[in-house]
């Protein structure tokens, strides 16, 4: 970080202020930030014990369903794309398709080839 | 880039928001300044992305073709320590969006005080992943196995995890930055971008261990 960067204002430093979460239009005593990080908690604990029960069809998917709504927790409240140019999440996007689609094809080449 | 792209969702009709980027002189305001720095970093981010999916791509191509050597796995490590690991990075995530949330409210001590809880528990997550791979090459799992039953696991499994590791290392340590820089006071309501971009590399590594967590431990 330079000390040009240092010394710029921040564009959003009016629009922070209220933080608080709303689920289903009540409003908790807490600030969103909190609440999304209860929910990555209980989420987690989710996961475990779907890996410590017997497995079924659906363990697996379930897992990566759910780690894929923790990650995207995270990148719209924690990294604010919720807020922020969607570019960002273009840019984020674009490789991450790109590569789902790779390992998509990866899986069909057969043992060995 | 033209600041005309990466204007907040929110904001008033591109046309105009172009002409106030930049002022009578031809400098560009502060906001674009920011955008900018966003716009690069996730750039950067980007990058990344496709570091640690080609990793987690390779492990799961070998999870698939390799299923009886993951279950071996899974049958002798616990995912307690592990467990615990996660749940202190995630704590971290929450420190470090908190910091922020001190800083955009004028608060430089509340800054520095939650990025120096996320800086020790990015620590105490380094030291707890040293122990595991001490556990895990207890049990035999080694960067190269031949011709036992972890076969092939052990590079799938530390090359990831290793690589996310060094970047929670420069983590901590640009944590450290923005605590010194936030002593000093070259943070404020006004002036944080340090900050939030430091929160973006830091979530970026939650990110990628969310993933890690779920295909690596738990798949």
């Amino acid at each position: 970080m330079t000390e040009h960067e240092m010394t710029h204002s921040a564009p959003h430093a009016h629009d922070h202020h209220d933080d608080s979460a709303v689920v289903f239009g009540r409003k908790l005593p807490m600030p969103i930030y909190t609440a999304v990080y209860i929910a990555l908690a209980i989420m987690t604990i989710t996961e475990v014990l779907l890996f410590e029960l017997p497995r079924g069809g659906l363990t697996i998917p379930a897992m990566i369903i759910i780690a894929i709504i923790k990650a995207g927790l995270v990148v719209w409240f924690y990294m604010h794309l919720n807020k922020d140019s969607r570019l960002f999440a273009i840019i984020l996007l674009v490789p991450t398709v790109l590569v789902i689609v790779c390992t998509l094809f990866l899986m069909l080449v057969p043992v060995g080839y | 880039m033209s600041e005309l792209s990466i204007q907040n969702v929110e904001s008033t009709h591109p046309v105009a928001a172009a002409e106030e980027a930049h002022d009578d002189h031809g400098h560009m305001s502060h906001e674009a300044q920011h955008n900018n720095m966003k716009l690069a970093f996730w750039l950067y981010l980007a990058s990344e992305v496709v570091i640690f999916a080609t990793m987690i791509a390779t492990f799961i191509v070998f999870r698939l073709n390799n299923a009886e050597v993951v279950k071996a796995v899974h049958e002798e490590v616990s995912v307690i320590l592990v467990t615990i690991n996660t749940f202190i990075l995630l704590s971290s995530s929450w420190a470090m969006v908190m910091g922020l949330r001190e800083i955009q409210r004028d608060n430089p001590r509340g800054l520095v005080r939650w990025i120096g809880l996320t800086a020790l528990l990015g620590a105490v997550f380094v030291g707890l992943q040293y122990v595991e791979y001490q556990e895990l090459a207890h049990i035999g799992i080694a960067l190269y196995n031949q011709g036992n039953i972890f076969d092939g696991f052990g590079m799938r499994f530390y090359a990831p995890t290793a690589f996310h590791g060094a970047h929670v290392i420069v983590g901590v340590l640009w944590a450290l930055y923005v605590m010194r820089q936030g002593q000093r006071g070259a943070y404020s309501s006004k002036n944080y971008t340090g900050v939030e971009v430091f929160g973006l590399y830091w979530h970026f590594v939650d990110v990628v261990w969310i993933i890690l967590f779920t295909m690596l431990y738990l798949v």
